[in-house]
């Protein structure tokens, strides 16, 4: 590529107005056109592949510079500058549209670019959505898929994969793609696991989630739903019908706060909130039969992910929502988009607030919550987060609706299989991500506890690849 | 999608679902739930089957029309239609082994939740009495209860057309709380176990305690997923917080804090009437 003068500044991609935005659940940021995305993509340096500071970052490893390279490169195509650069991230990454969307790419990709050191760093989250979603809007990944899906030589071993979740999703489609027959068994009634009911629409919709699922079952991936692994099947009945399981049941069990109160009506774990609204549809009842009750004042306890995503969803209900944190600012654990959004829609933010008790109204219905006020430290914890303390000094807000959102623990029903060697409700994996039972691995927040979307694809796709050594050896030893 | 190969009404406001569900057949065991979806706009509702034959892949659900799911469930599907979800099946078996004498209650369709329970405890060897109280025209399962078990006693309060459903019901909390204090009062029993509604199950728990019986209670708290996810179903249960879906259904009636229970249970029930009203109004609206 010719040597080009440096654009400093990040090229922006528009986004819907906070006013207009709080009214409804469609997506917030509306992404790159074709034009736009070509100019960001100019600003690429193009590092090396060996040297790309963003390659490294990247927990699932896409040749980032790669599939920038072909928008510049086939600026005068559209289309073939797509499915080229397609082409390049589904080597690595087969749900696109869905990281391109919920990475925190400031944490992962974006934080050692080159760029950032004369100006703003490349924005490689929104060129991988705009890569995703022209090809998905164009046919352009059907095409991609069509001509892939001849290629794939079939082997005649089987893999289970517990749930249909990032890591599961991933795992699955890296395992069809090297033509073993995979069949995903899903505890829900939709597959998506976490992408459908945890993340609200206006921040991934789920007509995205479901296009990136359906090209899963082109690949020839089979999604069983309905089928609750420790209840509708064991783990060692799956063994016997399949060469090897992988576990990717994610982190379900939503932690509770233990104070008084804590089983009022209107106490909502972000869990049962999310999933009314997200996969239930419950804001658009009566036409979908789920309810849900969003008081006029809403605290949201917790500051991660979750936290932003059910306080941005009770906004939506025209509720006042304060986020309660028992830490300061700097260690809120959301990404810096997802605080900047909840902020522009009205969001109120309450810092070194530890809740410790649930006031109710005497008929079982929550109308407050008496807070401690914290005071930090200047020691760190072991996560690098400031210790705090109680100061002794109380505060009470009022509220009709609290989410609980301070993290959850993995699957229980899964964690219970004979066998499986557990550590503090983490199932224990050794570098192959293999469990203790042979021939069983498992990945994401199963084995994390509570982490990302893109981590628990990186274990899919790490785990697809042991599995393959394993089966491969086991088709030797055999042969 | 799971096909409906049988359905009936077989009393007022209860209706029979045969349904081929072979993944649920083979696994269920007495106590346990499955989580339907019935509609692409539904509710996940939790239902307990009834029978089950793991050989031929079927269950039997007899769902009570309570809300607009169930409503729609009893009026839109056919024999012959597919209902979207069935999961499960979910939560713990109840408790099979020997008590000795037990009291098996059921009120209104709760009774069709007992008899899977109680034949089984009747076949290892218990003297298993089973109480079915409710509204006259909403008897069910009577022949098959009584071929299960020792002696199944059916009381019945009629419908008093003059006064609202709600305060009819009052009439069965009171008739079965009367005949409840009477058969304890005339035998002794080892063990009570009771299905239905919330207030009912506390009203029973209340005469058993004056008598100092062990009993146990399928609880039916709110359920969204069914597979301990939410924590919609929370009940606090000797002072701790458990999830009836992975920790129960059946829980020690002497350890469940049951007016936190009820408060919980009734939590959406004017949406709950709600719905219900706009699809009767629609309904009408597309039957003219």
């Amino acid at each position: 590529m010719p040597r080009r003068k440096l654009i400093k500044e990040r090229v922006p991609t528009p986004k819907r107005p906070a006013e207009e935005r709080i009214h409804d659940f469609k997506e917030v940021n509306l992404g790159y056109t074709f034009e736009l995305a070509v100019k960001e993509a100019e600003r690429c340096l193009q590092c090396p592949y060996n040297y790309a500071p963003c390659i490294k970052g990247c927990p699932v490893h896409i040749d980032i510079p790669g599939f920038i390279s072909k928008l510049v490169e086939y600026r005068d195509d559209p289309d073939k500058a797509v499915k080229e650069a397609l082409n390049v991230i589904w080597a690595c990454n087969s749900l696109p549209a869905t990281t391109g969307r919920v990475c925190p790419q400031e944490d992962q990709c974006e934080t050692n670019c080159v760029m950032g050191k004369v100006g703003d760093k490349v924005n490689i989250g929104k060129l991988e959505r705009f890569v995703a979603d022209y090809a998905r809007e164009n046919g352009i990944d059907e095409e991609l898929l069509f001509e892939m899906v001849p290629r794939i030589e079939k082997k005649d071993q089987s893999i289970a994969i517990i749930g249909a979740g990032p890591a599961g999703l991933t795992c699955a489609g890296e395992l069809a793609k090297l033509g073993y027959d995979v069949t995903i068994y899903e505890a829900l009634h939709e597959p998506g696991g976490v992408l459908m009911y945890g993340i609200p629409e206006f921040r991934l919709p789920k007509s995205i989630v479901e296009s990136e699922i359906d090209k899963l079952r082109k690949l020839g991936v089979k999604i069983l739903t309905d089928h609750i692994v420790g209840k509708t099947v064991t783990i060692e009945e799956l063994l016997q019908e399949y060469d090897a399981v992988f576990i990717g049941s994610g982190a379900g069990t939503p932690r509770l706060i233990n104070a008084p109160g804590i089983n009022l009506n209107g106490i909502y774990t972000a869990n049962e909130f999310l999933t009314r609204v997200n996969l239930m549809k419950a804001h658009l009842f009566p036409e979908y039969d789920t309810p849900v009750k969003v008081g006029t004042r809403v605290v949201v306890i917790g500051a991660g992910n979750t936290a932003m995503d059910a306080a941005r969803s009770a906004r939506r209900f025209g509720a006042e929502v304060i986020i309660a944190y028992r830490r300061g600012e700097d260690d809120v654990s959301a990404r810096v988009e997802e605080v900047e959004h909840a902020k522009e829609e009205g969001i109120k933010f309450e810092f070194f607030v530890n809740p410790v008790e649930f006031i109710g109204d005497g008929k079982g219905n929550l109308k407050a919550v008496k807070f401690e006020k914290m005071r930090p430290l200047e020691e760190r914890d072991s996560r690098g987060k400031r210790k705090i303390v109680g100061t002794g000094e109380y505060v009470t807000i009022e509220a009709e609706t609290v989410i609980i959102a301070i993290g959850k623990h993995p699957n229980r029903l899964i964690i219970n299989t004979p066998g499986l060697k557990v550590e503090r409700g983490r199932i224990v994996v050794d570098e192959n991500l293999m469990t203790s039972i042979p021939g069983v691995f498992a990945g994401g927040d199963a084995i994390r506890g509570e982490a990302t979307v893109i981590l628990a694809m990186g274990d899919g796709r790490r785990a697809a690849k042991t599995i393959h050594e394993y089966l491969t050896r086991k088709r030797e030893e055999n042969a | 999608m799971y096909k409906i190969l049988e359905k009936k009404e077989i009393a007022m406001r209860n209706t029979w679902f045969k349904i081929h569900a072979p993944h649920i057949a083979r696994k269920t065991k007495p106590g346990q739930f499955v989580i339907v979806r019935a509609f692409k706009n539904g509710e996940r509702i939790p239902l307990t089957p009834v029978m089950w034959d793991p050989e031929e892949g079927w269950i039997v659900l007899v769902v009570f029309t309570r809300g607009k799911t169930t409503a729609r469930m009893a009026a839109e599907l056919k024999e012959g239609d597919y209902i979207l979800n069935v999961a499960g099946p979910l939560g713990n078996p109840a408790e099979l082994r020997k008590f000795g004498k037990i009291l098996a209650i059921g009120a209104y369709t709760g009774v069709v939740e007992v008899y899977p329970i109680a034949k089984v405890w009747q076949e290892l060897g218990n003297n298993v009495t089973t109480l079915h109280v409710t509204f006259e025209p909403m008897v069910v399962l009577r022949n098959e209860l009584e071929k299960a078990v020792s002696r199944h006693v059916v009381e019945t309060v009629p419908i008093d057309p003059n006064i609202d459903f709600p305060t009819n019901m009052k009439n069965v909390t009171k008739r079965l709380v009367e005949k409840v204090r009477e058969m304890l009062k005339q035998e002794e029993y080892d063990l009570v176990f009771m299905v239905g509604p919330t207030g009912d199950q506390k009203a029973v728990f209340e005469v058993v305690r004056e008598f100092g019986v062990p009993m146990k209670a399928d609880l039916h708290p709110i359920m969204v997923d069914g597979t301990g996810m939410c924590g919609a179903c929370r009940v606090t249960i000797g002072g701790e917080v458990k999830f009836a879906c992975i920790d129960g259904p059946e829980f020690d009636a002497y350890q469940v804090a049951w007016d936190e229970l009820i408060a919980r249970s009734g939590y959406y029930t004017d949406m709950e009437e709600r719905a219900m009203q706009e699809y009767m109004k629609a309904l009408q609206g597309g039957g003219q």
